[in-house]
Protein backbone atom coordinates (compact mmCIF):
# COMPACT_ATOMS: atom_id res chain seq x y z
CA UNK A 1 0.00 0.00 0.00
CA UNK A 2 0.94 3.61 -0.67
CA UNK A 3 1.59 6.44 1.35
CA UNK A 4 -0.48 8.53 0.30
CA UNK A 5 -3.06 5.30 0.48
CA UNK A 6 -2.09 4.04 3.99
CA UNK A 7 -2.32 8.18 5.06
CA UNK A 8 -5.61 8.60 3.26
CA UNK A 9 -7.26 5.70 4.91
CA UNK A 10 -6.22 6.00 8.27
CA UNK A 11 -6.74 9.97 8.28
CA UNK A 12 -10.60 9.18 6.10
CA UNK A 13 -11.60 6.38 8.64
CA UNK A 14 -10.63 8.21 12.00
CA UNK A 15 -12.02 11.78 10.51
CA UNK A 16 -15.42 10.05 9.89
CA UNK A 17 -15.83 8.69 13.42
CA UNK A 18 -15.08 11.52 15.05
CA UNK A 19 -17.66 13.19 13.10
CA UNK A 20 -20.18 10.65 13.56
CA UNK A 21 -19.63 11.15 17.24
CA UNK A 22 -20.73 14.41 16.60
CA UNK A 23 -23.69 13.98 14.76
CA UNK A 24 -24.27 11.34 16.75
CA UNK A 25 -25.00 13.63 19.58
CA UNK A 26 -26.47 16.46 17.98
CA UNK A 27 -29.44 14.10 16.90
CA UNK A 28 -29.87 11.61 19.54
CA UNK A 29 -28.17 8.61 17.58
CA UNK A 30 -26.29 5.97 18.33
CA UNK A 31 -22.21 6.97 18.84
CA UNK A 32 -19.45 4.98 17.07
CA UNK A 33 -17.50 2.35 18.67
CA UNK A 34 -15.04 3.60 21.08
CA UNK A 35 -11.41 3.17 19.86
CA UNK A 36 -9.95 -0.08 19.64
CA UNK A 37 -5.77 -0.12 20.09
CA UNK A 38 -2.83 1.93 20.15
CA UNK A 39 -2.79 2.68 16.44
CA UNK A 40 -6.99 3.66 16.47
CA UNK A 41 -6.63 5.44 19.77
CA UNK A 42 -3.73 7.73 17.99
CA UNK A 43 -5.50 8.31 14.96
CA UNK A 44 -9.09 9.02 16.54
CA UNK A 45 -7.68 11.25 19.32
CA UNK A 46 -4.81 12.85 18.73
CA UNK A 47 -4.90 12.97 14.50
CA UNK A 48 -8.58 13.90 14.84
CA UNK A 49 -8.76 16.78 17.41
CA UNK A 50 -5.65 18.63 15.53
CA UNK A 51 -6.93 18.02 11.87
CA UNK A 52 -10.03 19.93 13.24
CA UNK A 53 -8.31 22.90 14.60
CA UNK A 54 -6.30 24.12 11.97
CA UNK A 55 -7.31 26.77 9.28
CA UNK A 56 -9.60 25.36 6.46
CA UNK A 57 -7.03 27.14 4.03
CA UNK A 58 -4.33 24.79 5.48
CA UNK A 59 -6.42 21.47 5.82
CA UNK A 60 -7.88 22.33 1.91
CA UNK A 61 -3.42 22.67 1.00
CA UNK A 62 -2.68 19.48 2.59
CA UNK A 63 -5.79 17.30 1.13
CA UNK A 64 -5.04 18.48 -2.62
CA UNK A 65 -1.44 17.92 -2.27
CA UNK A 66 -1.87 14.29 -1.92
CA UNK A 67 -0.99 12.65 -5.47
CA UNK A 68 -3.83 11.84 -7.68
CA UNK A 69 -6.17 12.03 -10.01
CA UNK A 70 -7.16 15.38 -8.78
CA UNK A 71 -3.79 17.12 -9.89
CA UNK A 72 -4.07 16.09 -13.70
CA UNK A 73 -5.56 19.25 -15.04
CA UNK A 74 -9.57 18.29 -14.36
CA UNK A 75 -11.65 20.97 -15.25
CA UNK A 76 -12.53 23.71 -12.49
CA UNK A 77 -16.27 24.39 -11.67
CA UNK A 78 -18.21 25.90 -14.47
CA UNK A 79 -19.66 28.69 -12.63
CA UNK A 80 -16.55 30.42 -12.28
CA UNK A 81 -15.67 33.10 -14.32
CA UNK A 82 -13.66 32.34 -17.20
CA UNK A 83 -10.20 33.73 -15.74
CA UNK A 84 -10.87 31.85 -13.12
CA UNK A 85 -11.24 28.36 -14.92
CA UNK B 1 -6.56 0.70 -35.46
CA UNK B 2 -7.51 -1.65 -32.68
CA UNK B 3 -8.80 -0.86 -28.88
CA UNK B 4 -8.56 -3.75 -26.42
CA UNK B 5 -10.92 -3.41 -22.83
CA UNK B 6 -10.11 -5.27 -19.97
CA UNK B 7 -13.45 -5.43 -18.36
CA UNK B 8 -17.28 -6.54 -19.71
CA UNK B 9 -19.38 -4.16 -17.48
CA UNK B 10 -20.97 -0.60 -17.53
CA UNK B 11 -17.74 1.21 -18.26
CA UNK B 12 -16.19 -1.79 -20.82
CA UNK B 13 -19.11 -1.85 -22.65
CA UNK B 14 -19.76 1.96 -22.58
CA UNK B 15 -16.30 2.08 -24.02
CA UNK B 16 -16.78 -0.26 -26.85
CA UNK B 17 -19.43 1.62 -27.89
CA UNK B 18 -18.70 4.57 -27.76
CA UNK B 19 -15.45 4.01 -29.85
CA UNK B 20 -17.37 2.58 -32.58
CA UNK B 21 -19.54 5.19 -32.94
CA UNK B 22 -16.27 7.89 -32.84
CA UNK B 23 -15.04 5.37 -35.07
CA UNK B 24 -16.66 2.30 -36.98
CA UNK B 25 -13.40 1.36 -38.20
CA UNK B 26 -11.46 0.78 -35.19
CA UNK B 27 -11.13 -3.05 -33.85
CA UNK B 28 -12.83 -3.43 -30.74
CA UNK B 29 -11.98 -6.50 -28.21
CA UNK B 30 -13.58 -6.90 -25.07
CA UNK B 31 -11.88 -9.67 -22.46
CA UNK B 32 -14.10 -9.92 -19.11
CA UNK B 33 -13.56 -13.31 -17.27
CA UNK B 34 -17.21 -13.46 -16.56
CA UNK B 35 -19.19 -15.65 -18.70
CA UNK B 36 -21.93 -12.14 -19.41
CA UNK B 37 -21.32 -8.88 -20.75
CA UNK B 38 -24.08 -5.98 -20.11
CA UNK B 39 -26.00 -6.97 -17.33
CA UNK B 40 -27.13 -4.91 -14.25
CA UNK B 41 -25.57 -5.86 -10.92
CA UNK B 42 -27.35 -3.32 -9.01
CA UNK B 43 -30.57 -5.40 -10.33
CA UNK B 44 -29.55 -8.80 -8.59
CA UNK B 45 -31.09 -7.83 -4.87
CA UNK B 46 -34.34 -7.55 -6.31
CA UNK B 47 -34.34 -10.60 -8.28
CA UNK B 48 -33.17 -12.17 -4.56
CA UNK B 49 -36.34 -10.61 -3.10
CA UNK B 50 -38.66 -11.31 -6.01
CA UNK B 51 -39.87 -7.61 -7.10
CA UNK B 52 -37.88 -9.01 -10.32
CA UNK B 53 -39.18 -12.25 -11.81
CA UNK B 54 -36.32 -13.72 -13.11
CA UNK B 55 -32.43 -12.85 -14.02
CA UNK B 56 -33.09 -13.10 -17.71
CA UNK B 57 -34.58 -9.62 -17.19
CA UNK B 58 -31.15 -7.74 -16.02
CA UNK B 59 -29.40 -8.38 -19.10
CA UNK B 60 -29.35 -5.33 -21.58
CA UNK B 61 -28.26 -6.48 -24.38
CA UNK B 62 -27.73 -10.40 -25.78
CA UNK B 63 -24.57 -11.95 -27.00
CA UNK B 64 -25.59 -12.00 -30.91
CA UNK B 65 -26.30 -7.47 -30.12
CA UNK B 66 -22.32 -7.38 -30.03
CA UNK B 67 -21.14 -9.24 -32.52
CA UNK B 68 -23.64 -7.37 -34.97
CA UNK B 69 -22.52 -4.34 -33.71
CA UNK B 70 -19.00 -5.09 -34.50
CA UNK B 71 -17.55 -5.60 -30.91
CA UNK B 72 -15.41 -8.54 -30.14
CA UNK B 73 -16.30 -9.83 -26.98
CA UNK B 74 -14.08 -12.48 -25.20
CA UNK B 75 -15.70 -14.23 -22.55
CA UNK B 76 -14.04 -16.38 -19.67
CA UNK B 77 -10.74 -15.13 -20.54
CA UNK B 78 -8.02 -13.72 -18.15
CA UNK B 79 -5.73 -11.09 -18.90
CA UNK B 80 -2.84 -11.73 -16.97
CA UNK B 81 -0.25 -8.84 -17.61
CA UNK B 82 0.06 -5.75 -19.38
CA UNK B 83 3.11 -4.56 -20.96
CA UNK B 84 3.21 -0.83 -21.98
CA UNK B 85 6.15 -0.99 -23.88
CA UNK B 86 5.72 -3.35 -26.27
CA UNK B 87 1.56 -2.39 -26.36
CA UNK B 88 0.74 -5.89 -25.58
CA UNK B 89 -1.31 -7.88 -22.62
CA UNK B 90 -0.61 -11.78 -22.02
CA UNK B 91 -4.05 -13.17 -21.88
CA UNK B 92 -4.84 -16.70 -20.65
CA UNK B 93 -5.41 -19.47 -23.49
CA UNK B 94 -4.20 -16.95 -26.29
CA UNK B 95 -0.76 -15.61 -25.54
CA UNK B 96 -0.03 -12.09 -26.37
CA UNK B 97 -2.12 -9.58 -28.00
CA UNK B 98 -1.28 -6.26 -28.86
CA UNK B 99 -3.11 -3.00 -28.94
CA UNK B 100 -3.05 0.73 -30.35
CA UNK B 101 -4.96 1.35 -27.17
CA UNK B 102 -6.30 -0.30 -24.11
CA UNK B 103 -8.46 0.68 -22.03
CA UNK B 104 -9.07 -0.49 -18.24
CA UNK B 105 -12.35 -0.84 -16.92
CA UNK B 106 -11.80 -4.01 -14.26
CA UNK B 107 -14.23 -2.38 -12.11
CA UNK B 108 -13.88 -3.48 -7.98
CA UNK B 109 -13.81 -6.15 -5.58
CA UNK B 110 -15.64 -6.01 -2.09
CA UNK B 111 -12.95 -5.00 0.67
CA UNK B 112 -13.83 -8.26 2.02
CA UNK B 113 -12.85 -8.64 6.15
CA UNK B 114 -9.56 -10.40 6.88
CA UNK B 115 -10.77 -12.75 9.38
CA UNK B 116 -11.00 -16.62 9.54
CA UNK B 117 -13.26 -18.65 7.42
CA UNK B 118 -13.81 -16.28 4.31
CA UNK B 119 -13.24 -19.60 1.98
CA UNK B 120 -16.24 -21.30 3.45
CA UNK B 121 -19.42 -22.19 1.80
CA UNK B 122 -22.58 -19.86 2.32
CA UNK B 123 -20.22 -16.32 2.08
CA UNK B 124 -21.82 -14.71 -0.72
CA UNK B 125 -20.41 -11.65 -2.63
CA UNK B 126 -23.08 -9.86 -4.63
CA UNK B 127 -22.05 -9.79 -7.84
CA UNK B 128 -21.72 -11.65 -10.92
CA UNK B 129 -25.14 -12.54 -12.05
CA UNK B 130 -24.67 -16.29 -12.91
CA UNK B 131 -23.22 -17.21 -9.39
CA UNK B 132 -26.31 -14.93 -8.11
CA UNK B 133 -28.72 -17.32 -9.91
CA UNK B 134 -27.24 -20.20 -7.49
CA UNK B 135 -26.99 -18.20 -4.92
CA UNK B 136 -30.86 -17.46 -5.07
CA UNK B 137 -31.49 -21.54 -5.32
CA UNK B 138 -29.69 -21.76 -2.21
CA UNK B 139 -31.82 -19.25 -0.51
CA UNK B 140 -34.99 -21.45 -0.39
CA UNK B 141 -32.61 -23.58 2.09
CA UNK B 142 -31.33 -20.74 4.05
CA UNK B 143 -32.94 -20.01 7.73
CA UNK B 144 -30.97 -17.08 8.77
CA UNK B 145 -27.95 -14.83 7.34
CA UNK B 146 -26.12 -12.04 8.28
CA UNK B 147 -25.08 -9.01 7.07
CA UNK B 148 -22.04 -7.90 7.11
CA UNK B 149 -21.69 -4.01 6.59
CA UNK B 150 -24.17 -1.88 5.60
CA UNK B 151 -23.03 -1.18 1.50
CA UNK B 152 -25.52 0.37 -0.75
CA UNK B 153 -26.46 -3.71 -2.05
CA UNK B 154 -26.35 -4.63 0.93
CA UNK B 155 -29.02 -2.16 2.37
CA UNK B 156 -31.38 -3.61 -0.71
CA UNK B 157 -29.95 -7.18 0.24
CA UNK B 158 -31.41 -6.58 4.23
CA UNK B 159 -34.80 -5.63 2.45
CA UNK B 160 -34.78 -8.75 -0.02
CA UNK B 161 -33.76 -11.20 2.52
CA UNK B 162 -36.77 -10.18 4.45
CA UNK B 163 -38.75 -10.68 1.77
CA UNK B 164 -37.94 -14.20 1.28
CA UNK B 165 -38.79 -14.81 5.07
CA UNK B 166 -34.84 -15.63 6.05
CA UNK B 167 -34.47 -13.84 9.87
CA UNK B 168 -31.65 -11.16 8.99
CA UNK B 169 -28.85 -9.92 11.18
CA UNK B 170 -26.88 -7.05 10.19
CA UNK B 171 -23.24 -6.57 11.89
CA UNK B 172 -21.92 -3.03 11.27
CA UNK B 173 -19.14 -1.77 12.53
CA UNK B 174 -20.55 2.02 11.90
CA UNK B 175 -22.86 3.37 14.27
CA UNK B 176 -25.93 3.81 11.97
CA UNK B 177 -26.75 2.47 8.00
CA UNK B 178 -24.26 3.26 5.92
CA UNK B 179 -22.74 5.80 8.29
CA UNK B 180 -20.07 7.17 6.15
CA UNK B 181 -22.60 8.77 3.82
CA UNK B 182 -25.82 8.99 5.12
CA UNK B 183 -26.71 11.57 8.01
CA UNK B 184 -27.86 9.50 11.04
CA UNK B 185 -31.60 11.88 10.87
CA UNK B 186 -31.68 10.61 6.97
CA UNK B 187 -31.85 6.93 7.70
CA UNK B 188 -33.34 6.61 11.22
CA UNK B 189 -36.69 6.04 9.63
CA UNK B 190 -35.14 3.34 7.78
CA UNK B 191 -33.15 1.90 10.55
CA UNK B 192 -36.30 1.95 13.21
CA UNK B 193 -38.53 0.07 9.55
CA UNK B 194 -36.02 -2.38 10.00
CA UNK B 195 -36.12 -2.60 14.11
CA UNK B 196 -40.02 -3.02 13.64
CA UNK B 197 -39.90 -5.58 11.39
CA UNK B 198 -37.49 -7.70 12.89
CA UNK B 199 -34.01 -7.37 11.46
CA UNK B 200 -31.48 -8.08 14.08
CA UNK B 201 -29.40 -4.55 13.98
CA UNK B 202 -25.57 -4.55 15.50
CA UNK B 203 -24.33 -1.51 14.96
CA UNK B 204 -20.76 -0.51 16.22
CA UNK B 205 -19.88 -4.31 15.97
CA UNK B 206 -17.72 -6.21 13.58
CA UNK B 207 -17.21 -9.77 12.90
CA UNK B 208 -14.38 -11.62 13.59
CA UNK B 209 -14.75 -15.32 11.81
CA UNK B 210 -16.69 -17.46 10.21
CA UNK B 211 -17.48 -20.45 11.19
CA UNK B 212 -18.40 -23.84 10.23
CA UNK B 213 -16.54 -26.97 8.22
CA UNK B 214 -17.12 -26.71 4.90
CA UNK B 215 -19.94 -24.37 4.61
CA UNK B 216 -20.99 -21.34 7.30
CA UNK B 217 -22.75 -22.67 10.46
CA UNK B 218 -22.32 -19.11 12.61
CA UNK B 219 -20.92 -15.82 12.08
CA UNK B 220 -18.57 -14.97 15.09
CA UNK B 221 -18.48 -10.80 15.92
CA UNK B 222 -17.88 -8.86 18.68
CA UNK B 223 -20.80 -9.43 20.57
CA UNK B 224 -20.83 -12.88 20.23
CA UNK B 225 -22.18 -16.13 17.97
CA UNK B 226 -24.77 -15.69 15.25
CA UNK B 227 -26.35 -18.53 13.60
CA UNK B 228 -26.17 -18.36 10.23
CA UNK B 229 -26.40 -20.63 6.84
CA UNK B 230 -25.68 -17.45 4.64
CA UNK B 231 -23.11 -14.26 5.13
CA UNK B 232 -24.03 -11.70 2.16
CA UNK B 233 -20.68 -9.40 2.28
CA UNK B 234 -21.39 -5.94 1.96
CA UNK B 235 -17.96 -3.88 2.53
CA UNK B 236 -17.16 -1.08 0.24
CA UNK B 237 -15.97 -1.26 -2.93
CA UNK B 238 -12.38 -1.01 -3.60
CA UNK B 239 -10.72 -1.23 -7.02
CA UNK B 240 -9.79 -3.79 -8.95
CA UNK B 241 -6.00 -2.26 -10.11
CA UNK B 242 -4.24 -4.88 -9.17
CA UNK B 243 -3.37 -5.14 -13.19
CA UNK B 244 -2.26 -1.82 -13.53
CA UNK B 245 -0.54 -1.64 -10.94
CA UNK B 246 1.92 -4.45 -12.36
CA UNK B 247 2.30 -2.60 -15.48
CA UNK B 248 3.43 0.40 -13.51
CA UNK B 249 0.43 2.38 -14.16
CA UNK B 250 0.34 4.99 -11.51
CA UNK B 251 -2.74 4.54 -8.65
CA UNK B 252 -4.01 7.39 -6.29
CA UNK B 253 -4.79 7.49 -2.42
CA UNK B 254 -8.31 5.62 -3.17
CA UNK B 255 -6.57 2.73 -4.32
CA UNK B 256 -7.99 3.78 -8.00
CA UNK B 257 -5.81 4.39 -11.12
CA UNK B 258 -5.35 8.02 -11.57
CA UNK B 259 -6.76 9.57 -14.68
CA UNK B 260 -6.39 12.65 -16.51
CA UNK B 261 -10.16 14.57 -17.82
CA UNK B 262 -9.53 12.59 -21.40
CA UNK B 263 -9.78 9.31 -18.79
CA UNK B 264 -5.95 8.60 -19.96
CA UNK B 265 -3.92 6.90 -17.21
CA UNK B 266 0.09 7.70 -16.82
CA UNK B 267 0.64 5.92 -19.82
CA UNK B 268 -0.86 7.99 -22.66
CA UNK B 269 -1.91 4.81 -24.77
CA UNK B 270 -3.61 3.36 -21.45
CA UNK B 271 -7.62 4.89 -20.74
CA UNK B 272 -9.18 3.94 -18.00
CA UNK B 273 -12.99 4.25 -16.94
CA UNK B 274 -15.37 2.96 -14.15
CA UNK B 275 -14.74 1.61 -10.45
CA UNK B 276 -11.01 1.03 -11.22
CA UNK B 277 -10.25 4.88 -11.73
CA UNK B 278 -10.45 7.78 -9.56
CA UNK B 279 -12.08 11.16 -10.24
CA UNK B 280 -12.27 14.35 -8.48
CA UNK B 281 -15.14 15.43 -6.66
CA UNK B 282 -16.21 18.55 -7.82
CA UNK B 283 -16.86 20.58 -4.75
CA UNK B 284 -13.55 18.94 -2.76
CA UNK B 285 -11.35 18.93 -5.81
CA UNK B 286 -10.47 14.97 -4.00
CA UNK B 287 -10.52 12.24 -5.97
CA UNK B 288 -13.08 9.50 -5.16
CA UNK B 289 -13.59 5.72 -6.23
CA UNK B 290 -16.63 3.51 -6.37
CA UNK B 291 -19.41 5.20 -7.87
CA UNK B 292 -22.21 4.14 -9.46
CA UNK B 293 -22.95 2.28 -12.56
CA UNK B 294 -24.17 5.25 -14.28
CA UNK B 295 -20.81 7.24 -13.48
CA UNK B 296 -19.17 4.03 -15.08
CA UNK B 297 -21.10 4.04 -18.42
CA UNK B 298 -20.38 7.72 -18.54
CA UNK B 299 -16.74 7.58 -17.96
CA UNK B 300 -16.45 4.50 -20.07
CA UNK B 301 -18.15 6.55 -22.94
CA UNK B 302 -15.52 9.60 -22.54
CA UNK B 303 -12.84 6.76 -22.22
CA UNK B 304 -14.12 5.24 -26.04
CA UNK B 305 -14.69 8.40 -27.54
CA UNK B 306 -10.93 9.84 -26.99
CA UNK B 307 -9.17 6.17 -27.24
CA UNK B 308 -10.69 5.82 -30.66
CA UNK B 309 -9.29 9.73 -31.62
CA UNK B 310 -11.88 11.81 -30.47
CA UNK B 311 -11.95 14.84 -27.51
CA UNK B 312 -14.36 14.63 -24.96
CA UNK B 313 -13.43 15.94 -21.53
CA UNK B 314 -15.01 14.69 -18.46
CA UNK B 315 -15.95 16.62 -15.45
CA UNK B 316 -15.22 16.21 -11.94
CA UNK B 317 -18.20 14.49 -9.80
CA UNK B 318 -21.00 15.96 -7.70
CA UNK B 319 -22.18 11.94 -7.19
CA UNK B 320 -26.27 12.17 -7.53
CA UNK B 321 -27.21 9.39 -5.52
CA UNK B 322 -30.13 7.10 -4.68
CA UNK B 323 -31.95 3.79 -3.66
CA UNK B 324 -34.26 1.80 -2.24
CA UNK B 325 -34.11 0.90 1.59
CA UNK B 326 -36.64 -1.09 3.13
CA UNK B 327 -40.23 0.97 2.10
CA UNK B 328 -38.45 4.49 1.70
CA UNK B 329 -36.44 5.70 -0.96
CA UNK B 330 -32.80 7.54 0.18
CA UNK B 331 -30.74 9.88 -1.84
CA UNK B 332 -28.60 12.81 -2.51
CA UNK B 333 -25.67 14.90 -4.16
CA UNK B 334 -22.50 15.63 -2.95
CA UNK B 335 -22.04 16.15 0.81
CA UNK B 336 -23.93 15.33 4.40
CA UNK B 337 -23.47 16.91 7.37
CA UNK B 338 -21.06 13.72 8.25
CA UNK B 339 -19.37 13.50 5.33
CA UNK B 340 -18.89 17.68 5.57
CA UNK B 341 -18.11 17.69 8.96
CA UNK B 342 -15.23 14.92 8.74
CA UNK B 343 -13.61 16.79 6.05
CA UNK B 344 -13.70 19.84 7.93
CA UNK B 345 -15.61 21.92 5.04
CA UNK B 346 -17.55 25.32 6.42
CA UNK B 347 -21.30 24.59 5.68
CA UNK B 348 -24.96 26.13 6.90
CA UNK B 349 -27.84 23.52 6.72
CA UNK B 350 -31.49 23.78 5.77
CA UNK B 351 -34.30 20.98 6.62
CA UNK B 352 -37.81 20.56 5.04
CA UNK B 353 -40.29 18.02 5.92
CA UNK B 354 -42.88 18.38 2.68
CA UNK B 355 -44.81 15.87 0.74
CA UNK B 356 -44.75 14.48 -2.36
CA UNK B 357 -48.26 15.50 -4.05
CA UNK B 358 -51.14 17.04 -2.88
CA UNK B 359 -52.10 16.40 1.14
CA UNK B 360 -55.45 14.81 -0.02
CA UNK B 361 -54.09 12.86 -3.23
CA UNK B 362 -54.03 9.07 -2.63
CA UNK B 363 -50.90 7.47 -2.46
CA UNK B 364 -49.08 11.05 -0.91
CA UNK B 365 -46.06 10.04 0.65
CA UNK B 366 -43.75 12.46 3.24
CA UNK B 367 -40.29 13.53 2.24
CA UNK B 368 -37.79 15.00 3.90
CA UNK B 369 -34.63 17.34 2.41
CA UNK B 370 -31.85 18.80 3.89
CA UNK B 371 -29.45 21.10 2.04
CA UNK B 372 -25.90 22.05 2.72
CA UNK B 373 -24.09 25.23 1.88
CA UNK B 374 -21.20 26.23 1.95
CA UNK B 375 -22.07 29.94 3.67
CA UNK B 376 -19.57 31.99 1.92
CA UNK B 377 -20.43 32.00 -1.73
CA UNK B 378 -23.93 30.66 -1.19
CA UNK B 379 -23.71 27.65 -3.12
CA UNK B 380 -25.27 24.64 -2.45
CA UNK B 381 -22.74 21.58 -1.65
CA UNK B 382 -24.79 18.92 -0.59
CA UNK B 383 -28.09 17.04 -0.05
CA UNK B 384 -29.60 13.99 1.74
CA UNK B 385 -33.33 12.93 1.18
CA UNK B 386 -35.33 10.52 2.44
CA UNK B 387 -38.93 9.84 1.22
CA UNK B 388 -41.74 7.55 0.15
CA UNK B 389 -41.03 8.61 -3.95
CA UNK B 390 -39.68 11.37 -6.15
CA UNK B 391 -36.12 11.18 -4.51
CA UNK B 392 -34.32 10.34 -7.64
CA UNK B 393 -35.58 13.59 -10.03
CA UNK B 394 -34.81 15.74 -7.36
CA UNK B 395 -31.35 14.28 -6.41
CA UNK B 396 -30.27 14.72 -10.06
CA UNK B 397 -31.75 17.84 -10.10
CA UNK B 398 -29.29 18.89 -7.16
CA UNK B 399 -26.72 17.74 -8.87
CA UNK B 400 -26.90 20.15 -11.47
CA UNK B 401 -27.62 22.58 -8.96
CA UNK B 402 -24.35 21.99 -7.56
CA UNK B 403 -22.08 21.92 -10.56
CA UNK B 404 -23.59 25.14 -12.48
CA UNK B 405 -23.34 27.11 -9.04
CA UNK B 406 -26.75 28.01 -8.24
CA UNK B 407 -27.26 29.36 -4.76
CA UNK B 408 -29.71 28.77 -2.19
CA UNK B 409 -31.03 31.98 -2.45
CA UNK B 410 -32.14 30.71 -5.97
CA UNK B 411 -33.26 27.20 -4.71
CA UNK B 412 -35.66 29.33 -2.06
CA UNK B 413 -37.52 30.96 -4.74
CA UNK B 414 -37.69 28.37 -7.85
CA UNK B 415 -40.69 27.90 -9.60
CA UNK B 416 -42.54 24.08 -9.11
CA UNK B 417 -44.72 21.95 -10.78
CA UNK B 418 -48.06 21.64 -9.01
CA UNK B 419 -50.66 19.25 -9.69
CA UNK B 420 -52.44 17.32 -7.23
CA UNK B 421 -51.16 14.04 -8.62
CA UNK B 422 -47.52 14.47 -8.96
CA UNK B 423 -46.38 17.19 -7.01
CA UNK B 424 -47.37 19.28 -3.68
CA UNK B 425 -48.24 23.21 -3.73
CA UNK B 426 -44.53 23.72 -1.83
CA UNK B 427 -41.90 22.15 -3.08
CA UNK B 428 -39.51 20.47 -0.37
CA UNK B 429 -36.25 21.53 -2.16
CA UNK B 430 -37.62 25.37 -2.15
CA UNK B 431 -38.98 25.23 1.57
CA UNK B 432 -35.47 23.68 3.06
CA UNK B 433 -33.48 26.50 0.68
CA UNK B 434 -35.92 28.81 2.78
CA UNK B 435 -34.61 27.62 5.87
CA UNK B 436 -31.33 28.09 4.90
CA UNK B 437 -31.30 30.99 3.56
CA UNK B 438 -32.79 32.63 7.38
CA UNK B 439 -29.61 31.15 8.80
CA UNK B 440 -27.01 32.78 6.45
Amino acid sequence: MSFSRWLRSNSEHALLRDAQGRMAAKYGANPPARPHGLKDRWWRQVFAPVYRVLPWRFRRVAMQSIPGSHRRGWPKPEYLPPGQQ
Amino acid sequence: MKIVVIGGGAAGLGVAGAAKGQDPSVETVVYTEYEDVAYSPCGIPFVHGKEIESFEKLFLATKQQYVDAGVDVHYETTVESIDTRSKTIKVSGEGEVGYDRLVLATGWNYDTPDVPGTDLGGIYHVKNIREAMQWDEFMDTVKSAVVVESGPIAMEMVSALQHRGIDVTLVDPGPWPMADVIDPDIVEPVRADWERSGVHLKFGERVTAFRGTSTLTHVTTSFGDVEAQLAVIGSHKVANSALAHAAGITLGSTGGIVVDPHMRTSDPDVYAAGDCAEIPHGVSNVPLQGLSGSHAYAQGKTAGINAAGGNRVHNPVFVPWGMLAGEWMIGGVSFGETLATALGLPFVTGVADGITRARYYPGVKPIKVKLLADPGTRRLIGAQMIGGEGIKERADFLGIVARTGVTVDTLATMENVYSPAIGALNEPIAMAAQALVAKL
